[in-house]
């Protein structure tokens, strides 16, 4: 009798068997990971740290394409964006002597009123990796780990603005859930109305405003910041404008384009969570002023205030 | 009259043997990590396809013997754990979507390619919506499928490409083909 007659049969058996037995394992595995979460977050940082260098060597090409890609278009646009930018930079320069002078009003105000100034924020510099992978889940990975000074919690920014927050670290590598995602919720402040909000990824471009409490004084175009409600994010980090969809619902337009995510800043914000008191200053030092108008507005006070 | 001595394969040959044996397994364990890799990036677009989609169709029509359904939830399991999101959700979609293939598979194993391509999409399709389903259940909510739709679309389009790379390395590499 031939062996192999009787082997196949034995094979498709054991097949079947093995086949039913890891759908049961899946189907555990499913419903396990919701509620073994910390064995599963070391299994996932593992092997995200393993992968992450075979991810960068990877994604080097990619970056390299892109900005090839990139060349090419600017060089078929050179002139229109020559033009572009001349216009940019005569409204630049505008906007920069009233940048100056405002800055030079707050630096005065602040002092007047002895405000506590924000502690200068460390950065990590970085690079994304990896992309997110699926379509369910909004994550890339950072090859900036733990020790480079990375940790759960902390904001990511690039150029453009808010990108996420990092979620998990390992050594080497990190996972930053972008603010499209499911489970991203990043509070925030609608500018110039100052409303805050609730920014919820819903896994589309747009994400959703929620807990918005006077919907009518918001308007397409608002700029949309961080919040620095919390302690994780610091206050003030541009997040994107704000968009009305075909429904009526307001969304946000990110800044951070997550389709061409490079270079990242891993922000290394601690919250001030102990504030010592402060006695106001004996004699106010400012700025230099430059008029002299502005000057008597500020010796004012100032004398008012060391009585 | 000299004696030959009973055939023994090099350790090479050996190694050819085991690497034959593996290939399916490996270029599953290779897509997963492709689909992490930006492609998407040099247009702009953070799309990626599911490549170990690609993969797991390939070898369970093709070869099912090769690609047995402890590869497939290794697969699965490893896309779970470098995606960040739900755990065994892409081992428990990819492993029924492989039970499901094996026991159609008689009807695209000697069909043309066009019928074989048709037979992925309705894969895809069906992967798409079992995934959606244990997301929804997962979230209690109804999960927005633009990007699922977007992402097997994708899936569905270069297949051929990757059908065209599996084969080849079917026919020149594996052994009975």
């Amino acid at each position: 009798m031939d062996p192999n007659r009787t082997a196949l049969p034995f094979r498709e058996f054991s097949h079947r068997i093995s086949l039913v037995f890891m759908l049961t394992l899946a189907a555990a595995l499913l419903l396990l990971g919701r509620a073994e979460t910390y064995v599963f977050d070391q299994a996932r940082q593992v092997v995200t740290d393993m992968a992450a260098p075979l991810l960068e060597v990877a994604s080097r090409p990619v970056a390299a394409a892109r900005r090839v890609i990139e060349r090419t278009d600017e060089y078929a646009y050179v002139f229109d964006e020559n033009e572009r930018l001349r216009a940019e930079n005569a409204r630049l320069l505008e906007w920069k002597e009233r940048a100056l002078n405002l800055e030079a009003r707050v630096a005065r105000y602040e002092a007047l009123l002895n405000v506590q100034i924000d502690p200068s924020i460390n950065y990590i510099s970085g690079r994304a990796v990896s992309d997110a992978g699926g379509p369910f889940v909004d994550t890339v990975l950072v090859n900036v780990g733990r020790e480079s000074g990375a940790k759960s919690g902390q904001a990511v920014i690039d150029t453009d603005g808010l990108v996420g927050r990092i979620v998990s670290t390992g050594p080497k590598a990190s996972r930053v859930l972008l603010l499209t995602d499911l489970n991203s919720r990043v509070p925030v402040v609608i500018e110039p109305a100052h409303y805050k909000a609730v920014l919820a990824g819903d896994n589309t471009d747009w994400p959703r405003l929620e807990y918005l409490t006077n919907i009518s004084a918001i308007s397409p175009g608002d700029r949309v910041v961080t919040s620095g409600d919390g302690g994780l994010i610091p206050p003030g980090l541009p997040v994107g404008l704000v968009i009305q969809t075909s429904d009526g619902n307001l969304r946000v337009q990110t800044f951070a384009d997550r389709g061409r995510l490079d270079f990242v800043r891993v922000l290394q914000y601690e919250f001030p969570s102990r504030v010592e008191r402060q006695d106001p200053p004996e004699v106010l030092i400012g700025p230099p002023v430059s008029s002299g108008s502005d000057a008597a507005a500020v010796a004012a006070p100032a004398s008012t205030v060391t009585e | 009259m000299a004696r030959l001595d009973p055939y023994s394969p090099t350790p090479a040959a050996r190694a050819g043997r085991v690497f034959m044996i593996v290939a399916p397994f490996v270029m599953g364990l290779v897509c997963v990590l492709l689909s992490f890799v930006p492609f998407g990036r040099i247009f702009g677009s953070p799309l990626t396809p599911a490549f170990a989609l690609m993969a797991i169709y390939y070898w369970a029509i093709v070869r099912p013997e090769m690609f047995p359904p402890f590869a497939v939830f290794a697969v699965g399991l490893l896309f779970d754990l470098l995606s960040g999101g739900i755990i065994g959700l892409w081992a428990f979609v990819y492993v029924v979507t492989y039970a499901v293939v094996v026991s159609q598979r008689v009807l695209v194993v000697n069909a043309p390619f066009t019928v074989f391509w048709f037979g992925f999409l309705i894969v895809a399709t069906f992967a798409g919506a079992l995934s959606w389903i244990v997301v929804s259940v997962f979230h209690g909510m109804p999960v927005p499928p633009f990007s699922l739709v977007q992402h097997m679309v994708l899936t569905v389009a270069i297949f051929p490409i990757f059908a065209m790379i599996f084969g080849r390395i079917q026919t020149r590499v594996l052994p009975g083909s």
